[in-house]
């Protein structure tokens, strides 16, 4: 279930000075993580790993959705990522698409909520040829009126081939119903009226583009058949003369959301759904709440959970079961999502997961059993790290979110002393019906349950 | 006894030939009597025969028609891949027994066992205690199941190697097969077939769509998960019964990488003894036959938002031929896999923003729509060539655009001109109601595209590029462990080594011609399967249109068309109207597909 929630969340698709990884701190990672910031604020992380002749080559830059505050323009961010593959005047897009064969590489980009993440994972040798195309178009994009606009057309294929997912429009309707200041309110796709007005927003991607695309935004991060000293030196040369830009957008905040809200979409033939959606805070690495929230997903949502066995399990009411604390630099929201057997049962299942709640507010979780979820974590983690893209990869998500790389060992430092205690409170203080947006899918007209 | 018949009766029905299998998957309540009688008949006999081959060969070792793919030998099916000092250990367990070994009436028996075995629980331990015992060391157990193939991969840290060893075993040796998992696990598999499929994502439900076509009449067919019909009448008996029949010492090849010690490794070979020393049938693997020019399914989905296409015709070569390395040169210059370089992407993508991107295929692709590089676990010994073109607009997509871009709003009179709206099918032809959308003229262009691959050939620069592209990116399949390992067995299975490797130094010893052969010899381009999921609303008209043979004028909305170049323009002229040879156009409603095998 987990998957499926994140693959709707997750759209979609000169001198600069060195410095060592803190030794105070316990690494969950057991590979030092190399930081070098050029004099331009770029920040560049090396991590060298056992991987002969592969490296992972990722650019993370700290604008999503998020940053899309004007109106009209959301979906914008998503947009202008797939306009940084239309090449530049040194290598327009037919040339850009040629040279990125030749290197042979897997290489994509994504955008969500606080980033866009910029891949290439290819051959180690090729590493030069990979800073230089990247380089070029991170300081020199260029491209047509014609390009912008025949762009535009993919974006909204991108939309039509998202949205055939009952998920995704529900997803669309309660983050719009949840926030009403906050740009969280709109997907990453952005709405479709935005989508249809993009061909017209030209002279716009030439402002995004010089607001966002600069060295203090990005984080450049290489892992794999590397070393510090070459990557830095690349680093400099390439993007060394990137200039600092002065934009920050101004993100509308948040009141404080205090009565229950209410989604509801009618689907006929799609099992029924059930996602209660509480307003959470913001990631922040060495925050207790945040680990304790991310205990909390496991404690209600995991296989281990008392809950998921006697819905899943036992009583077999439900298809699958999830709860999740997504890192976000903003408050965002704690989400429980259900698919359910049988949509009659929509409210037993809900009147479940509010005694579950009241039960671990009441009576903490033992120490047991949240050892054990911490083991699970770290071993998950320990685990997954088994090629230069992967490691990557996490090191890109605590970036995006913190800023800073050693988020991730920061992070599971903390989670190491959270106490059951601590996983009621934050249980008892976000898990409130007045925090709450309950989103629903049935074959009923309108929302069923209380 | 009713269900151990009516297992036997399915168990023949595999073997059977392909006349045979064209039977079992028509089968109809009526008949089945009569089946039962006749698979019961058929099974007795290939017991005995079972029984002769095993007096005089009481090993088996040197009977290849025995083994369940004559390609694997006796002698490969441990594969040991140490890695000291990675920290944790990959085990898979593939079976080569796939949903094509399902009898027919029960398909989706094949998937309904194998997620039973790995989410079930063992004899001795609940599928709770399972999860529970496993979740502080995070070991990963998960099952893939394709037609030909059940791949179990466990994956834990090298730490937990004792503790957890005897447990995931005991799935593969000793699984519970209770009766709660087993309803649980059924209703899954039916939901999904009933509605999930076709709610989640009309892009894979026309690549299901297409299969249930292009392989009509075949044990390859159904869905791996089944039909709505066949999984409502499975039952556990049926499961047990299928267990002890194909999951056998016989029909296993086992993989071992990572972190692990010698011991370790002999403790995991010796007890492959545990499962049956018997030699499961082998389905009949018949080609599906080629399609009498373009045969193009519609299903009609009541408020689909785009239009997915998928076409696909048999392909007679697999990775076990040498000619497929030519193969895998043109296909990726054609539609390599989620690559903005490859000439279909740039055709109907890039240049005419019409879908979120194009691609095409040699041989079957595991959720393409999640991976950018593609997965092991699903050998195949019929492939088919398919070109995916995702999501193009629909009718009903298309006039709200023009609607909300009306021409001239943001037009500039010289720049249209300049931009060449003078051919036919400009802003005026525009300003009608359009009854359908781009599917006609996307499938068209890409099958233009790759008529005019076949016959012009590849340009030795393209070749040279191409080339030295594949080279370095097959490296990139196997970035883990489990990846490694993973398509290490797959090589096996289609008699090589080590496929990668291999399918490189065949690069190297080719040249343009190779490549240019291979693609006049092996495609068709107008004898295909199309799938086509869309809307309802305009499934009729594109029906129509097809079956008539009219030209497909390229719709745009006026602030993209106003910009396009005059090339791309007498581009579309020539696409809209290029001959397609289309014998059959036929709407099927969405609501019957997957229920039973269609006609």
């Amino acid at each position: 279930m987990k998957a499926k929630l994140f693959l709707v969340l997750m759209l979609v698709s000169g001198m600069g000075s060195a410095r060592e990884p803190g030794v105070a701190m316990q690494r969950v990672l057991p590979f030092p993580i190399f930081e070098t910031q050029l004099e331009n604020g770029l920040n560049v992380v090396t991590v060298p790993y056992n991987s002969p002749g592969v490296a992972a080559f990722y650019i993370v830059m700290r604008v999503g959705s998020r940053e899309e505050v004007e109106p009209g323009k959301t979906g914008f961010a998503h947009f202008f990522e797939h306009m940084m593959f239309r090449g530049t005047e040194k290598y327009p897009k037919e040339k850009y698409s040629e040279e990125l064969k030749a290197i042979g590489a897997s290489a994509n980009a994504n955008t969500w909520l606080d980033r866009t993440v910029y891949h290439m994972t290819g051959n180690a040798s090729m590493l030069d040829k990979m800073f230089e195309l990247e380089a070029d178009r991170f300081m020199n994009l260029k491209y047509s009126m014609q390009d912008f606009k025949t762009e535009a057309g993919a974006v909204k294929g991108e939309y039509t081939k998202n949205f055939s997912n009952p998920m995704m429009k529900l997803y669309e309707s309660y983050a719009d119903t949840a926030f009403v200041n906050h740009t969280y309110s709109h997907t990453t796709m952005g709405f479709i009226e935005d989508i249809i007005d993009m061909p017209n927003q030209y002279e716009y991607s030439t402002v995004f583009f010089e607001r966002f695309y600069r060295p203090e935004y990005a984080t450049i991060i290489v892992v794999g058949d590397v070393n510090q000293d070459n990557v830095v030196g690349m680093a400099k040369k390439y993007f060394g003369k990137w200039e600092r830009g002065s934009y920050q957008a101004t993100i509308p905040v948040e009141p404080a959301q205090n009565e229950l809200k209410r989604v509801h979409m009618k689907v006929d033939n799609y099992p029924a759904q059930l996602v209660l959606s509480y307003k959470a805070p913001g990631f922040i690495d060495t925050s207790r709440e945040a680990a304790a929230l991310s205990l909390l997903a496991s404690v209600i949502g995991s296989e281990k959970s008392p809950l998921y066995k006697k819905l899943v399990l036992e009583e077999r009411k439900v298809r699958s079961f999830d709860a999740t604390y997504f890192f976000t630099r903003d408050p965002f929201l704690f989400f429980i999502d259900v698919a359910m057997v049988n949509e009659d049962d929509l409210q037993y299942v809900k009147d479940e997961i509010d005694k579950y709640v009241r039960e671990i507010i009441k009576k903490p979780v033992s120490k047991e059993f949240l050892e054990q979820i911490k083991s699970r974590l770290k071993y998950s983690l320990a685990m997954r790290m088994d090629s230069p893209d992967a490691i990557a990869n996490t090191l890109s998500y605590f970036t995006w979110v913190t800023g800073d790389p050693q988020s991730v060992n920061k992070f599971y430092n903390t989670l190491k002393s959270i106490t059951g205690g601590e996983v009621a409170a934050v249980a008892e203080k976000y898990l409130k019906p007045e925090r709450l947006t309950l989103a629903t899918i049935s074959s009923s007209e309108t929302q069923t349950i209380k | 006894m009713k269900t151990t018949v009516k297992y036997l009766a399915g168990l023949m029905l595999a073997v059977l030939c392909s006349a045979a299998a064209v039977n079992a998957q028509n089968v109809r309540p009526e008949h089945k009597e009569l089946i039962k009688k006749m698979q019961a008949e058929e099974a007795a006999k290939l017991k005995k025969a079972e029984e002769e081959r095993k007096i005089e060969n009481p090993t088996g070792d040197d009977a290849t028609d025995q083994d369940v793919h004559s390609k694997v030998g006796g002698d490969e099916k441990y594969i040991m891949l140490p890695i000291p000092g990675s920290g944790k250990i990959v085990l898979k367990y593939m079976f080569l027994n796939g949903s094509a070994s399902d009898p027919g009436g029960l398909e989706g028996l094949t998937y309904l066992t194998a997620s039973l075995m790995a989410e079930g629980g063992t004899k001795k331990m609940t599928s709770t205690q399972v999860k529970d015992f496993l979740y502080p060391m995070a070991a990963r157990t998960s099952a893939s199941i394709d037609k030909e193939a059940v791949v179990f991969t466990f994956e834990f840290h090298k730490d937990h190697a004792e503790k957890v060893y005897p447990v995931i075993s005991s799935l593969v040796y000793e699984p519970r097969f209770g009766q709660d998992d087993f309803e649980r696990l059924k209703s899954n598999q039916q939901n999904y077939v009933d509605e999930v499929i076709k709610a989640s994502s009309d892009e894979h439900y026309s690549k299901m769509a297409l299969e249930e076509r292009l392989f009509r009449n075949t044990t390859y067919q159904h869905l791996k998960q089944g039909y709505s019909q066949s999984i409502r009448s499975l039952t556990l008996e049926e499961v047990k019964a299928h267990y002890k029949g194909f999951f056998t010492q016989n029909n296993l090849i086992i993989g071992i990488a990572g972190d692990y010690t010698g011991g370790f490794a002999k403790t995991v070979e010796n007890d492959k003894a545990k499962l049956p020393n018997e030699y499961p049938p082998k389905p009949d693997f018949v080609h599906p036959e080629m399609p009498e020019g373009l045969q193009i399914e519609i299903i009609a989905k009541e408020g689909a938002l785009g239009a997915a296409i998928y076409t696909g015709t048999p392909l007679q070569a697999t990775r076990a031929e040498d000619d497929f390395a030519a193969l895998m040169i043109a296909n990726s210059w054609l539609g390599e896999h989620r690559k903005s370089y490859s000439r279909l992407y740039q055709k109907i993508r890039q240049q005419r923003s019409m879908n979120y991107g194009d691609y095409s295929y040699i041989e079957w692709y595991e959720k393409g729509g999640q991976n950018m590089l593609p997965l092991p676990g699903v050998p195949r010994s019929l492939n088919y060539f398919s070109i995916w073109i995702r999501p193009v607009q629909t009718a009903a997509g298309l006039n709200k655009q023009i609607a909300d871009q009306p021409a001239g709003m943001p037009a500039d009179k010289d720049a249209e001109q300049d931009a060449g709206n003078d051919v036919e099918a400009g802003p005026e032809s525009q300003s009608r109601e359009i009854e359908y959308g781009h599917a006609y003229f996307a499938l068209r262009m890409a099958i233009r595209e790759m008529d005019k691959l076949i016959n012009e050939g590849m340009s030795a620069e393209d070749f040279e590029l191409t080339r030295q592209f594949l080279t370095s990116y097959m490296k990139l399949y196997v970035q883990t462990p489990e990846k490694q390992l993973g398509f290490l067995m797959d090589s096996r299975y289609y008699g090589r080594k080590d496929y990668l490797a291999e399918m490189e130094n065949l690069f190297e010893g080719l040249n343009l011609e190779d490549v240019n052969n291979a693609m006049r010899q092996y495609w068709y381009t107008q004898r295909m399967h199309v799938a086509i999921v869309t809307d309802a609303a305009e499934a009729e008209a594109l029906a129509e249109s097809m079956r008539g043979g009219e030209p497909s004028p390229m719709i745009y909305s006026p602030a993209l068309r106003e910009v396009l170049s005059k090339e791309i323009l007498a581009e579309d002229e020539e696409v809209s109207a290029y001959p397609l040879e289309i014998v059959n156009v036929q709407v099927t409603p969405s609501e019957l597909f997957f229920k039973e095998p269609l006609d």
